[in-house]
């Protein structure tokens, strides 16, 4: 445990401390605001601001275009980079599990991608001093589901960034694997027989827009995002341990 | 202590071990020697952890690599070739994260950083980002992570690559200071005057196999007889006559020593001495030297290393 926290710490404060992972805060904020003046103006919304979560956090640009792609972005860090300046094998040598080095990692990424729904979360409460009268449970929901695939998306890019010390591969892969994701069940929704319900059952921008964003928790909707993640995580500490056989 | 036995490692059709056994006892400095590509970095690697083997064991103070891994990572300190460490981190940052990654407390983990950092001359370097130290100086930070834990074992593959010659004699002292201290060494290096002022025993590796184990002493010994065997004798046209003589026996003549005229022989396999000095004798050459030379630390690398491992 106490191998976990020095590495969970000492990954924190690396993303904290990263000039690299603040440029790509920098763009999120900017990409998010646009959105979400973009979104201000639309009539409906202005006419009625509930509408603002299910519109943001659901079946929206945000989703589709800007989730998929940050998460790897960040992950690179986790292990591409660690890999490119040879880091790794200290790391991997020191009695420590190769599961906590993972764990730590992972989940210092999500905590620190709290920042970048910390952003997001202050346009509603800049919206919400100008007077605004917003739904806070569809806000709190729309926040969870979106923080649920953020977590999904970063595991799928620390699997990509285990295979190469090539960051643009890490990145690249990582991003291609997440919008997949997204993509393959959305096109095979009509899909007769199992394939479509297959589709259905994994269609995450459905779950945001018709669960999370609409302002209902559904349990397989929260089960479906950290199942694939654990499945994510658990793919990438066998790529681990396939490494050490290989190296 | 540190042992492998029967160590085998294959990369698909690549076989990069194949049965090696080394012993280390506490105390000792086991100077690793072997031309590229022989196997000695992969050796290191299953030794600290890092590389499963395909057959054989190998345990660090009695605790399998492989089915007690974590306890055997926990008794070795390792510093690989390229050491590196992330080049944001300042050096006490770096070495008080990686004591609390093997065990220790925070607190504790940050006396003992000093400590280490204090021992080997960078307590000045406390502060300043890995990424702006000198070969030397990450050298010694990566000796600082490998001594971290005080484990009773230490590996260190090419410890003395890219240090100057006083940055050498420093870490030269360190690791005897260690080694008095009850630690057993392995190190790997090509610079052979380094492993003979440091070994206390050698292990030779030669494409995957152990070509040689043993001090300077017994190898020299052992190895006497493959050496060239020196033959200076005088008079008229006496090395021409010695050459043709020595081809007729057995010997091909290496060289000739330009200053004293010596002919240096290296035997055949079919060689004989006896019949070489009687010919000479016979011949009425006046030889004045007909021996072989100890050979040094180079000339026996280049023995073994020339032959297929036996």
């Amino acid at each position: 445990m106490r191998a976990f926290i020095a590495q969970f710490k000492r990954e924190l404060r690396g993303l904290l401390l990263s000039p690299y992972a603040f440029v790509l805060l920098g763009f999120w904020f900017l990409l998010n605001g646009f959105f979400f003046a973009y979104l201000l103006r639309s009539p409906a919304v202005q006419n009625d601001l509930t509408l603002l979560p299910p519109y943001l956090f659901g079946n929206g640009l945000l989703v589709w275009l800007l989730l998929p792609a940050f998460p790897p972005l960040l992950a690179l860090k986790l292990l591409a980079e660690e890999q490119r300046v040879g880091t790794l094998e200290p790391l991997l040598t020191a009695p420590v599990r190769d599961a906590a080095v993972l764990l730590a990692k992972y989940l210092a990424a999500c905590v620190f991608f709290l920042v970048f729904w910390g952003g997001v979360a202050a346009l509603f409460l800049v919206l919400n001093l100008h007077g605004a009268q917003l739904d806070w449970g569809r806000v709190g929901c729309g926040f969870l589901g979106a923080m649920l695939c953020s977590s999904l998306f970063l595991a799928a890019g620390l699997w990509a960034s285990s295979w190469s010390g090539n960051l643009v591969l890490a990145a690249g892969g990582g991003a291609a694997l997440n919008y997949m994701m997204l993509f393959v069940p959305s096109l095979l929704l009509d899909a007769p027989g199992r394939v479509g319900t297959f589709a259905r059952a994994a269609y995450l921008p459905g779950f945001l827009d018709q669960a999370f964003a609409a302002g209902w928790i559904d349990s397989y909707a929260i089960a479906l995002p950290l199942v694939l993640s654990a499945l994510f995580l658990f793919l990438t500490w066998l790529r681990l341990a396939a490494r050490r056989m290989l190296a | 202590m540190i042992r492998a036995e029967h160590l085998v490692k294959r990369f698909g059709d690549l076989v990069a071990l194949d049965g090696v056994s080394l012993e280390v006892r506490p105390g000792e400095i086991l100077g690793f020697l072997g031309p590229n590509g022989a196997g000695k970095s992969t050796t290191i690697r299953i030794l600290s952890g890092w590389l499963p083997p395909t057959r054989g064991s190998a345990s660090v103070n009695g605790h399998d690599l492989v089915t007690d891994s974590l306890a055997a990572r926990r008794s070795v300190g390792y510093l690989p070739e390229q050491f590196a460490a992330p080049h944001e981190l300042r050096v006490g940052e770096y070495l008080a994260y990686r004591a609390e990654l093997k065990g220790a407390r925070p607190r504790m983990a940050r006396e003992r950083a000093r400590a280490v950092a204090e021992e080997l001359g960078l307590s000045e370097r406390w502060r300043q980002p890995f990424g702006t130290l000198s070969k030397g100086f990450r050298q010694r930070v990566g000796l600082a992570d490998a001594l971290l834990a005080d484990p009773p074992a230490l590996l260190l593959d090419e410890p003395f690559s890219g240090l100057d010659p006083v940055q050498r004699q420093e870490f030269r002292e360190t690791l005897r200071g260690l080694a008095a201290r009850g630690k057993a060494i392995l190190f790997s290096s090509h610079v052979l005057p380094e492993v003979r002022d440091l070994a206390t025993r050698l292990l030779v590796l030669h494409r995957g196999r152990c070509a040689a184990v043993g001090t300077l002493d017994e190898l020299q010994r052992k190895l006497q007889r493959s050496a060239p065997l020196r033959v200076l004798a005088r008079g008229e046209h006496a090395t021409e006559r010695v050459t043709a003589l020595a081809t007729a026996h057995g010997f091909d003549p290496e060289r000739i020593e330009a200053a004293t005229g010596a002919v240096l022989l290296r035997a055949l396999a079919t060689a004989d001495r006896a019949a070489l000095f009687r010919a000479l004798a016979a011949e009425e050459c006046a030889v004045e030297e007909f021996h072989t030379e100890a050979p040094d630390l180079e000339q026996l690398f280049l023995l073994l290393v020339r032959e297929p491992a036996a």
